[in-house]
């Protein structure tokens, strides 16, 4: 390998980047790439009896742990959960990380989402997009010669129009250790998620037993994925292999990142 | 002549309605309408080796130069490059510059576009449609009686739906002095943007050089937007003279200005015979 890629994955939340593209970033790092997660807040409300700093700090170590296990940096920026906003300073931050990184690709949720964190980070790498590229702009962070690419991870929404993918991958062969990020957030996928849902007393104690629990109803979705994408997997891993694929992440690329071409895609997307 | 019409663009830096509306300004103003562009920011972040106040003045400027090629009036407003936001004090001023105007017709771009100006200037000219009307806002600079006509310059953004036209004009007969109007541009077309794109060190040294380097690469992008728009142009023009346009510009109508009927049609276009 001449020189590893650089990927930069932003979301609102100490596990958006995990649940959406934690396949993804394991299968970078395996081929000896360098990801990095940035959870734009602390994730200091996602909780029904804690919150706070406390809760911060527990998804902070949470999200370490899943760092830890998928070979990814993973910073937490501390603005509080539920008051992400787009505002200059905000976007000031965004210019900066995507400096000091100096990603190929940039990863993140598309701007319509249901969580107006999700929406709000959308909207700060579109507006720190091309941005990047001004020396004026932030002038004592050195600026980023290329505009990187820009991608949207997959999601249900129909409107303004439904997630259309560019790229899908298999996770197959890590499909194990992106439950065990999962299985990290403890504060989420055994507490907060099901108590939101009202299942909470449906979660069972033993840690083995709950972890089978919790990749019960979030390995199908992968799967179905897998079903969703068939025609791109086919195109890109060949008819027989990718109908076969049980399980995949797919990204859409955004039009304010730099271009992907034939060239370009090749080299983002090593997997083929 | 019977009717004036007064046209008023907004863009978010001080090149961008020449960039995309330029032909269109030059075609009004030559038939005795009124045109007027607005730079939503003053521009002092497009350059590399220069910023700030320097370079604010340096491209007003340049807007003013390019205003006089055109034959319209120019407003810079002094709002930081890079530094729009759609916030109720923005929407206030543009209310009140477009109540000042009078506008038969505003031009910008679609929401939907790479630069977070661009983004932001379009929302706060829908965020002033209609507003405009009312008389409890901004209530010292008198509200308009109608809601002027909304109309998006040509982009190539897919999403979250394609720029769809519904008028294309030909600029064959203005191209040059289009050029001209880009060609005041200094600071952008033969500075910043070369640098952006990792290409300065192609810019040619003699006046003469760089204009026509400039050309060549400005033509191309008019001549795809004809070629986008042939059906347009071959209904409005005729078959004939549509399938002949070389260069063209194109505007999609907004949903939240004035009623584009056939009648208003025929009095903001008077271009087609």
């Amino acid at each position: 390998m001449s020189e590893p890629l650089r990927i930069l994955a932003f979301g609102a939340h100490p596990d958006d980047c995990d649940i959406c593209v934690g396949g993804l970033a394991v299968k970078y790092t395996r081929l000896g790439h360098k990801v990095k997660f940035i959870s734009i807040t602390n994730g200091n409300t996602g909780h029904f009896s804690m919150g706070g700093g406390v809760l911060a700090r527990r998804r902070y170590d949470e999200a370490q742990r899943s760092a830890s296990i998928a070979g990814v940096e993973y910073e937490v920026l501390d603005i509080n959960n539920g008051q992400l906003l787009p505002t200059l300073e905000n976007r000031w931050t965004i210019v900066c990380k995507i400096r000091e990184y100096a990603p190929d690709l940039i990863i993140c949720n598309r701007p319509n989402d249901y969580h107006p964190d999700h929406r709000y980070a959308s909207q700060l790498i579109a507006d720190a997009s091309y941005t990047v590229t001004i020396p004026n702009v932030q002038s004592l962070t050195d600026h980023l010669l290329v505009n990187p690419a820009v991608a949207y991870w997959a999601d249900t929404f129909k409107r303004p129009y439904p997630f259309t993918p560019d790229v899908a991958f298999s996770i197959d062969d890590v499909i194990d250790t992106k439950i065990d990020m999962l299985d990290s957030h403890v504060s989420q996928f055994y507490e907060w998620m099901p108590y939101n849902q009202n299942k909470l007393d449906q979660v069972p104690t033993d840690p083995a037993e709950r972890k089978k629990w919790m990749a019960a109803q979030w390995v199908p979705p992968m799967a179905k994925d897998a079903d969703r994408f068939r025609d791109l997997l086919q195109k890109l891993y060949g008819e027989e292999r990718g109908a076969k694929v049980k399980y995949a992440e797919a990204l859409e690329f955004g039009e304010y990142g730099g271009k992907i071409d034939e060239t370009a895609f090749k080299r983002l997307f090593p997997f083929f | 002549m019977a009717d004036q019409l007064r046209i008023l663009a907004f863009g978010a830096h001080p090149d961008d309605c020449d960039i995309r509306a330029g032909g269109l300004a030059i075609k009004y103003a030559r038939l005795g309408h009124q045109v007027k562009f607005v730079s939503l920011t003053n521009g002092d972040t497009g350059h590399f080796s220069i910023g700030g106040g320097p370079l604010a003045r340096r491209r007003q400027a340049e807007a003013q130069c390019s205003g006089r090629n055109a034959g319209i009036e120019y407003q810079v407003v002094d709002i930081h490059n890079g530094q729009l936001m759609p916030t109720v004090e923005n929407r206030w001023l543009v209310v009140r510059i477009i109540r000042e105007f009078r506008p038969d017709l505003v031009i910008t771009n679609r929401p939907n576009d790479y630069h977070p100006d661009h983004r932001y200037a379009s929302q706060l000219v829908a965020d002033a449609s209609y507003t405009v009307t009312i008389p409890n806002v901004q209530a010292l600079t008198p509200h308009l009686m109608y809601n002027p006509v909304v109309a998006y310059w040509g982009d190539s953004f897919r999403r979250p739906y394609p720029f769809t036209p519904d008028v294309a004009v030909s600029i064959d007969d203005v191209v040059e002095t289009k050029l001209s109007m880009l060609h005041c541009h200094t600071s952008q077309m033969y500075e910043w943007l070369p640098y952006n794109q990792n290409k300065l060190e192609q810019v040619p040294e003699g006046d003469a050089e760089r204009r026509a380097w400039m050309a060549e690469q400005r033509l191309t992008v008019m001549a795809k937007e004809a070629d986008r728009a042939r059906d347009l142009l071959v209904q409005l023009y005729g078959e004939q003279r549509g399938r002949a346009v070389q260069y063209a510009e194109s505007l999609e109508f907004g949903e939240y200005g004035g009623k584009v009927d056939e009648v208003a049609f025929r009095r903001l276009f008077p271009f087609f015979d």
